[in-house]
Formats: structure tokens, sequence, C-alpha cells
């Protein structure tokens, strides 16, 4: 029997969660009983939580501790993921600031409301990374998802924005079903919601295999939608687009993040590889790579050919567990600690192209096409060098992280004997070096237009968002041997 | 002059630093335009010019300290090593090869950067940053290639160097025909980099090393391997190594513009006259060859390899030269004797002759450039002209350029005592020599001493057309030299044409060169592993053959072309028109290109247009049309959202259930 109640022992654990958490909770009292609006004093108090919630995850480095029964678990592999999904939200909830007040001024008495729900989201999938629980994971996963909603919908006088929010929730409720519906099938079949009593019960045998097959696969298109792999895509293109754009790279990045850990540690810890999820697994990540990418290439706008080229990252991100295999422990660690990085290096390369659009598109509103883009990189210089450096490495070229980390992702599958998937993975990465480069090719070498916006405003946190985006994604270039080390003896230790 | 301990590495290491270091503040200054001219030109020279005497002071050290250990290096850096990771290093090697080859480029260099005052800046050019910025590049790329101690380093270095000429002969891009031919040259040498690119993979799986020396050598390494008659990646270690050597062989063959890849070179004449003069003489054309006589140890493991590098050279030489008979343009004439004397080269290495080689690259160097700079100064007394059929009676009025031209011509022509008579018949005996040994040889040397008339005869034409006879031109009445940055190039270069031949003067008895690059142990090398002779004996028939065959062809070409004012060729048809047409290659290549590869792409772009973007279309339009099932996925309507999503989730369930045969 699992013993209900807790201990003050539990809490320290999640020291990190809290921290976001009772901030968030504090703005609101704040808000709620104070006559004037205090938006900016909620992000101060909103980047010092993620601040402390940063700090905190780091000084638990090393510690594993269980809380609430079990329930969920604090590793190296969770406190990798919160270090991840913290940056994120630092880039979006500091660039918010300058944001909200130019691109819906309207929206800026509500600046409030947009932080609390930020830091919801982010205290959701943090729970995500500690959950090891389905009953947890799921709970963790909706206190993600429904502050994720209302924060696409938030420009509420846009109707793209009103009708994506509205198409992500509806869509998200439908995988929600399919999550839950997969979730009683394994509790119908193993009779435990626990990832390690599921692993034991598969063990002991007489499981149905049927029955868990089928549990385990719906539960694996669940976490796909929410990653955004196709075809459980279909909400993305128009979400990010509708969503105001510092969202777009909030879901697009911090959510995806947060969908794969709980991917990850479900599928490695619960399932072994017996029971056919990694024939799902391959045909997602080779479906989505290409899709993302064919789709990416024929777009007109910058914002979406984003949507799109996260697509096709989620589906690099799936290599990670499409080579899982039980019996070659090592090798699997080693591609899930690749697919790790190359999520931490994604989300800081991919907020940082996303927080351009917004200064570009939304804030200066230069436009959303390719061409809107034209002779920006000369006009500044800093922002066109940080695109050049956030494109080039989502590509994978070095001039960021992107390089290694796709690098150690395929050597990774070539390593666990997929090196077709390899293959695959790298022809993707070919062919996306296109629209990548598009970018730049308006930005760096057209020249601007005579009539194009005036471009006299210094959005200074912004800024300082973007540069700190690409200033990380140089250093990891440079720094990634720790962060490709940890996440492997996270990967390891989970995997034991 | 004695040099401390340590002090030599200093200098090998200066010597390509200094372009390198004279192209950062060069780049870093062109961002004031053409305020920046004077500084560019001056950075330039004097980076060159000190590169030129730290390889003069490395040369005198090893050439009077024997007792230096070499191969020795210099400096090194590893890139990748320790754990999983293939140990990757950058060194500096420093030999007799590698100091005299070191010496040729920089003086060259210096030289052909001198005679750009005149060139270039005398001319107004505008962009003289960027053309002083790129030439310092070249120099100091070609140098570090020169010191490369291992393959892989090599190759980067061997790409630097195409991409400057790629800048240089592209140097006036608003000129279309400048434009085209940088692309080709670099596509076309491009298309043989690959080949030595997957020749430095393979290399490095079969043998594990890259290194050009020491006791883990790939040499050694290979050597080893065939000895203890090892399986190397499926194949045995003998057809291995043949491997390597033919893919290297494949980048040599399109930077030194050997047959079939030379069609890039004369369409390389679009470049500025002292880039040809660099290109030709010293960095780019010459690393081809450079790079076998570097790695002369593994092509001599290989009978096969050394019989391909011999054909190939043989047939370029002749093949080249009688394409250099029908042509107008002086720098035409040039580009094709380049091939063919390249030919030569690869021809001596083919057939174990490496000094006759290195002693060929190093006459050439200084007679090619001379000859270049003669024609540039030419060109520029001409306004630009470059049909020889426009020049004519410039004797007089052009006396240092003529005198020196001269000399350089009879050096090209094989005439005793210039520095070409004593190089080429060098290579001629090599390859007549190990003909007893190995008689496949024979139709090599055949070509090359058949190419000797030929030889003599387009360059004896060239320059009776453009110093005899009668001004053809008002332009040529009035020619003009310049000033002393044309004089002092020529008048080093000339003095060398007539007395470089004489560092290894075999049939006097001379054989310094020989000696200092220590080439007798590769003789025995080679007598080791092919059967090849350990030792060259003058053949003195060999030697009269030649130089009255060369005789023959510049008398003829002399006479001929002497008084003549109108094309003498068209007296012969068919056979001038397939010469005139290049025997057909650039019009095949440009086919090959148009219709091959052209109607290949378009075929792949209608599966492209059709297919693929049909494709990507259909997935990625969203509710602008209806059409095949795939556009209607993003409709944009949230339930056909939801379909997708239900429909996918049936398929996949019963795709995986079916696999794992739980349905």
């Amino acid at each position: 029997m699992v013993e209900l109640g807790f201990q003050q022992a539990d809490l320290l654990p999640l020291a990190p969660e809290i921290a976001i958490l009772g901030s968030a909770l504090l703005i609101l009292l704040i808000d709620s009983f104070s006559r004037g609006k205090h938006g900016k004093a909620a992000v101060a108090i909103a980047a010092a939580s993620v601040a402390a919630a940063f700090a905190a995850s780091l000084a638990l480095y090393g510690t594993t501790a269980e809380a609430f029964g079990g329930t969920f678990v604090v590793d190296g592999f969770s406190l990798f993921f919160n270090v991840a999904i913290l940056l994120v939200t630092a880039l979006v909830v500091v660039s918010s600031l300058d944001y909200l007040e130019e691109f819906y001024p309207e929206g800026a008495d509500e600046l409030t409301e947009y932080v609390v729900l930020l830091l919801f989201a982010t205290a959701g999938m943090m729970l995500m990374a500690s959950s090891r629980s389905l009953v947890t994971a799921f709970i963790a996963l909706e206190l993600a998802a429904l502050p994720s909603y209302a924060l696409v919908a938030f420009a509420k006088r846009n109707r793209a924005s009103i009708e994506g929010g509205m198409k992500y929730f509806v869509l998200g409720a439908l995988s929600s079903a399919f999550l839950l519906y997969g979730i009683s099938l394994v509790y119908g079949a193993t009779g435990a919601f626990d990832f390690v009593a599921i692993a034991d019960a598969i063990a002991a045998g007489d499981v149905e295999p049927g029955v868990l097959s089928l549990g385990s696969l719906l539960v694996l298109f669940g976490l796909a939608f929410k990653v955004a792999a196709v075809p459980f895509h279909v909400w993305a293109p128009d979400a990010y687009t509708g969503a105001p754009t510092t969202i777009a790279a909030f879901v697009s990045s911090a959510s995806k993040i947060a969908g794969f850990v709980l991917l990850f540690r479900l599928f490695t810890t619960a399932f072994p590889a017996e029971v056919d999820w990694v024939y799902a697994a391959i045909v997602l990540s080779v479906v989505t790579m290409t899709y993302g990418n064919f789709a990416a290439a024929v777009q007109d706008s910058v914002k979406r050919m984003l949507a799109y080229s996260s697509i096709a990252h989620a589906g690099y991100a799936l290599i990670a567990v499409a080579v899982f295999s039980a019996e070659a422990t090592g090798d699997s660690a080693f591609a899930l600690g690749a697919g790790m990085s190359h999520l931490l290096v994604y989300g800081l390369m991919n907020t940082g192209a996303f927080l351009v659009v917004a200064l570009v598109d939304d804030y200066y509103g230069a436009g959303y096409t390719f061409e809107d883009y034209a002779g920006l990189g000369r006009k500044m210089p800093a922002v066109g060098l940080a695109m050049a450096v956030f494109m080039l490495s989502l590509a994978g070229l070095p001039t960021g992280g992107g390089f290694v980390s796709k690098l150690v992702l395929f050597a990774g599958a070539v390593n666990s004997g997929f090196w077709w998937l390899a293959l695959l993975g790298g022809v993707n990465s070919a062919l996306s070096l296109y629209y990548y480069t598009r970018v730049l090719k308006w930005m760096w070498v057209e020249e601007a237009p005579e009539d194009q916006v005036e471009l006299d405003r210094k959005p200074l946190a912004l800024y300082a968002s973007i540069l700190f985006a690409a200033v990380a994604t140089v250093a990891l270039l440079f720094a990634f041997a720790p962060v490709i080390e940890t996440a492997t003896a996270a990967a390891e230790a989970l995997l034991e | 002059m004695t040099l401390e301990p340590g002090l030599l590495e200093n200098v090998a290491v200066l010597i390509p630093l200094l372009p390198f270091a004279a192209f950062a503040v060069i780049l870093a200054g062109s961002t004031y335009g053409d305020r920046f001219d004077l500084p560019a030109t001056a950075f330039a020279i004097a980076s060159v010019t000190a590169s030129l005497l730290l390889s003069l002071v490395l040369l005198a050290e090893l050439y009077t300290h024997p007792e230096i250990p070499t191969p020795f290096t210099a400096a090194e850096a590893t890139w990748t090593a320790g754990g999983a990771a293939p140990e990757l290093t950058f060194g500096l090697m420093v030999d007799p090869l590698s100091a005299v080859m070191a010496v040729i480029v920089t003086l060259v260099a210096t030289l052909v950067l001198v005679f750009s005052l005149y060139y270039m800046n005398g001319e107004d050019e505008s962009g003289l940053p960027r053309y002083y910025a790129s030439m310092t590049l070249f120099t100091g790329s070609m140098l570090a290639f020169v010191f490369s101690d291992n393959l892989l380093m090599a190759f980067f270095f061997f790409e630097l160097i195409g991409l400057c000429s790629y800048i240089l002969i592209g140097f006036w891009y608003q000129t279309p025909s400048a434009a085209s031919a940088a692309k080709k040259a670099f596509l076309v040498t491009r298309f043989g980099d690959y080949f030595f690119l997957v020749g430095v993979a393979f290399a490095f799986a079969a043998f594990g090393t890259l290194s050009f020396h020491g006791d883990t050598s790939l040499f050694t390494a290979a050597e080893a391997a065939i000895d203890a008659g090892d399986t190397v990646l499926g194949v045995d270690a003998s057809t291995a190594v043949t491997l390597v050597a033919l893919l290297v062989l494949g980048g040599v063959i399109g930077k030194s513009a050997q047959f079939p890849l030379h069609t890039w070179l004369p369409d390389a004449m679009e470049g500025p006259t002292p880039v040809s003069a660099l290109i030709h003489a010293a960095t780019m054309v010459a690393a081809g060859v450079y790079l076998v006589a570097r790695t002369f140890e593994l092509y001599a493991l290989s009978p096969t390899a050394m019989l391909v590098v011999a054909y190939v050279g043989g047939f370029t030489a002749l093949f080249a030269a009688t394409m250099a008979l029908v042509m107008d343009d002086i720098k035409q004439v040039l580009a094709y004797s380049t091939i063919s004397q390249y030919g030569y080269m690869m021809l001596a290495l083919g057939a174990g002759g490496y000094t006759a080689a290195v002693f060929h690259l190093a006459n050439h160097a200084f007679f090619k450039a001379l000859l270049f700079l003669g024609a540039g100064s030419v060109i520029i007394a001409l306004h630009h002209k470059q049909d020889m059929w426009e020049m004519g009676g410039l004797r007089s009025r052009m006396p240092v350029t003529y005198w020196t031209f001269l000399a350089g011509a009879l050096a090209l022509a094989g005439i005793a005592p210039f520095s070409g008579f004593w190089s080429k018949d060098e290579a001629l005996l090599a390859a007549l020599t190990n003909a007893a040994n190995e008689p496949l040889l024979l139709a090599p040397l055949a070509l090359g001493v058949l190419a000797v008339p030929v030889t003599a005869f387009y360059t004896m034409r060239m320059h009776a057309l453009t110093f005899h006879g009668e001004a053809r031109s008002e332009a040529a009445e009035e020619a003009e030299e310049g000033g002393w940055p044309v004089y002092l190039p020529l008048g080093v270069l000339g003095a060398l044409a007539v007395v470089s031949g004489f560092a290894n003067a075999a049939p006097l008895g001379v054989k310094e060169l020989s000696g200092f690059l220590g080439a007798s142990d590769l003789y025995g090398y080679a007598a080791t592993h092919l059967g090849y002779a350990d030792a060259f004996t003058v053949n003195y028939a060999l030697l009269v053959v030649a130089l009255a065959l060369a005789f023959a062809g510049a008398i003829a070409g002399y006479l001929l072309y002497r008084d003549a004012d109108e094309p003498l060729k068209r007296r012969f048809d068919p056979v001038t028109e397939a010469l005139e047409r290049r025997y057909y290659l650039d019009g095949a290549q440009t086919r090959f290109a148009e219709d091959g590869v052209l109607e290949g792409s378009r075929w792949v772009n209608r599966f492209d247009v059709d297919v693929v973007d049909g494709l990507v279309d259909a997935v990625s339009t969203t509710a602008l049309q209806s059409g095949d099932a795939l556009r209607r996925v993003q409709t944009g309507v949230v339930r056909d959202y939801a379909a997708v999503i239900a429909f996918s989730v049936v398929v996949l369930a019963l795709l995986v259930g079916l696999l794992g045969g739980w349905i």
C-alpha cells in the first residue's frame, strides 16, 4: 500500500517547483488586494522566482530523492530538464516586458495575469519532469496545458490568437482523452500507476500484452500531441502563428521540452522495448522530421516557418527514444543523453529565433514574410548576428551548440545500430538549411526597401533576451562536453 | 651562420604565419576603402618579403648543416585526441623538400607582388585591398600546405588554395567571363577534391594515421600492412594503398590541371596577369604535383598508381602542348604550356624521378613566372591587348622585357643551358631508365619526347609573334616599358632562368639538389617496392636527341613566324580546327554539363516539382485549395484536425499491433 500523507522532508527536493508556484500565488494576492496594476513588479517577482528555482535546481544537483510516496522523484534527469525549462521561461518572462507593452497595449494591463499563467505552466512542466506516476504525470501535464491554452489566446482582440488558442484547447482535450484512456488501459493491464511498479509488473509476466501495448501506444500519442509530433501536430502551426510571439516561443520550446521529459522517463522506465511502442516511435520520428522540414521550406511567413521547424526538431529529438532498446543499455543511455542535450540547446536557439520574430514582426511591425526582413541585418547588426547564430545552429552548422547536439544525437543513433535513421536526420538537416538560410539571405544580402519602418526604439529587455540566447547558444558550442556528460550520466541513472 | 637550437623552428613557423597576419591586417583595414590601398600594398609586400628572407635562412641552415635531423616538426597542435576520438593533429614539417618549396613560393610571390605595383596599382585598379588580402592569403595557404605534416591538414590548405584562386580569378567579378571562369575553376577543381577527401577518409579508416613522417606515418603503416599481408576495410592492403593513391590523385589532377580536369586553367586567364603568374608558378597548380612528391613514399608502394601518374603526365604533356600551337592569345599559350609542363613533372614522378620532378617544379616556377610577368608587361604596354596578332616588333621598344622573356622562352623550349633543359632531360631520363624495368613506361616516355619539339615550336612562335617582325597594331607601335617594378622581377627571374638549371646539372656532374633532397633514399625505396632503378646515370644519346628535337622545333617556330603577318594555321584545316576547339573537350564538358547533367537535373527537377513539391504543397498549404487527401490536412478547421488525430491513432495502433503480433 502506498502510504498517504507527507512529511516535511518531501518538500525540500521540490523547492524549485515550490518557488515558482509560491511566487505565482504571491503575484495573484498582490493583484487581488491592491488598487493599481503592478505588471512590472509581477515580472520582477517572476524573474526572481525563476532565478531562485534555477539556483535551487543547480544546488540540488547530485541528490536523488523521492517525495509523496514515490509519485515524484527528483534526480539528475528531472533537474537537467528543470534547467532547460527555466532558461526558456526566463527568456520569455524578461522579453514580455517590452513585448506586451508595445504589441498588446490593452494586454499590458493584464501583465500580471500573463505572468501568473506563465509561472503556473512552468511549474506544471517542471512537475512533469519529476513525475513518476501516471496520475501525477497527468495532473502535471494538465497544469502545464491549461495556462498554455489561455496564453495562446491571450491577445483577446486578435482573431488569429483566439482561433489558435481555441484549436489548441479542443485538440488538447482530445489528446488528453487518448492519454487518459491509455493510462486506464495500462493500469488495467498492470495494476500500477508508478512507473517502476509498471515495469516490475511487466517483468513479472502475467500481463495481457495487447491491452498493455495499446495502452502504452495511446499514452505515447497523447504525449506526441504535447511535443507536436506529426501527425499529432495539426494544432501547432495555427497555435504558434496565432499566439503572441513570446508565447509561441514558450510553447514551442518549454512545452515541447516538458513533453519530451515525460516521454523519455515514462517510456524508458516503465515500458520495456518489447511492448512495441518503439515501432511507433520510429514512425513518428521519421514522419515528423521529414514533414516538418518539407512544410517549413514552403512557408512565406518566418513565424510559420519557425513553427514547422520546431516540429521538425521534435522529430530529431524522437530519435533518442526511437533507438531505445532494453538490451544495449550503454548506447541507449548515450542516445538518450544526446536527446536531452539537444532539447536544452534547442530550447535556447528556438526561443531566441522566436524572440527575433517578436522584435521584428510584432514590436517594430516590419511584417511577417521573409521579404519584410530585407536588410535588417545591417540595420540591427547585433540582432542580425544573433539570428544568424540561431538559424545556422538550428540547421546544425557549427555556429552554436545545435551542431554538436545534433552530431551526438546522430552518433547515438549510429551507435545503437540505427544508422539509417541518422542518415535520414542528416539529409533532413541539409534540407533545412534551405529555409533557415533564406532568412539570413533576406536579412543580410538583400537591400532594405525605401519605405521600411523606422527602427528607432530600442526595447532593452527584448534585446537582452535575444543576445543572451545567442551568447548561450554559441557558448554551448564550446562548453558542450559538460552538458552531454551530465545528460548521459542522468540517462544512465534513469536506465539502471 | 648557425642558429640557436629552437630558433629554426620559430623561423619555420613564421614563414606561413606572416602572410596570414598580413591578410588579417589588410582585411581589417579594407574597411577604409581606397585610402587603404597603399598600406595594403606595403603590408603584403613586406610580409611576403620577410617570409622569403626567413625561407632563405631556413634553406641555408638545412643546406649548410646536413647534421640537422630532418624531417622535424616545427610546431604541433592537437585538434582532437583522447578517449574514443581519433587523434588528429596539425603540424609544420620541415625537411629539404618543404624548405626548397618555401623558397620557390615566397620568391615568386614577392616578385609577383612587386610586379603588381605596376600591373595593378599603376593602372589605378579599384579594390586593391581585396587584391592584396587575397594574394597574401593565397601565399600563406600555400606555405601552410607546403609545411603540412599530414594528409588532412594538407587537404584543408589545399581547399583554402582553391578558394583563393576562385577569389582571384574572379577579381574582376563584374566581367561575366571572369566570374564564370572563377566558378569553373572552383567547380572543376572541387570535382577532383571530392576524390581527395574520400581518399583522406579512406586512408585514415584503413591505416589509422595520416602523418607524413615519423614512426607512425601513413607510409610506414601502409608498408607494414602490405608486408604483413593484412586485409583492411575488406580489401587487401596493397589494393587499399592503390585506392588511396588514386583517390588523392583526383585532387592532384584537378589542381595541377592534368587531363581530363585541365579545362579550368585556360579560362582562369581571366584573372589579372600577376595572379596567373602566381597560380601557375608557385601556388595552385604547383600544389598538386607537390602533393604527389610529398606522398611519394605512398605512391611508390603501388605500381598501378605510379603508372597512372606517369600516363596522365605523359599524355597531358603532349596533349596540352599541341593545343598551345594554335592559340592567338599570349596568355592562352602560356596556360597550355603550364598544363604541359606539369605533365612532365607527373611523368617524372610516375617514373620514379623524384629529383627530376622537384627540379622541374622549381625551374618551371621561375621561368613560367618570368614569362607571365613578361606577358603582363607587354599586355599593359599594349593597353590590355592579349592577341599576339596585334603585337609584333616590340623587341626594340621593350628591350628588358624582350631579353628576359627570351631567357624564359629558351628555358621553356628546353634549349641548353637554360634551366628547363636540364630538368626536362632528367624527367625523360627517369622514364627511359625505368622503362627497362617497367616496359609500360615506354608509352609515356614516347609522349614526353614527342612533346619536346612541339613545346619548342609554340614557345618560339609566341616569342617571334610578340617581339619580332613589324608592329601589327597602333598600340604595338607606341608600346612603352614600365619602370623598376617591372625590371626588378624580370631581371631576377631572367637570371634564374639562366642559372637555376645548374643546381642539378647531372650531365655536368652537378647533383646538388638531388643530394640535398636525399633523393637516393627514395630511389632505394622505389627500387625495393617497384623494382625501379636505384640510381640514374646520364644517357647522352637521350640528351642529344632531346636537344636536337628542341632546336628543330625552336628554329622552325622562329623562322615560320618571324615575319608572319597573318595566321599560318589556316593552311592545315581539320587538325587546326580540332586544336582550336581544344580537342572538343571543353565543348564536350559543356555538353556533358548541359545535355547530361542539366538534362538529368531537369529530370530531377520535374520529380522535384511534380512529386516533392506536390507533396510539400500538399502538406503545407492551408485551406487555400482542396484537392488531394494530403492537402486536406492543414485545413484550419478544428474538426478536421481532430479527425486527422483520431485517424492517425487508429492507423498507427493497427500498424504496431500487426508488427507486434497482438492483433
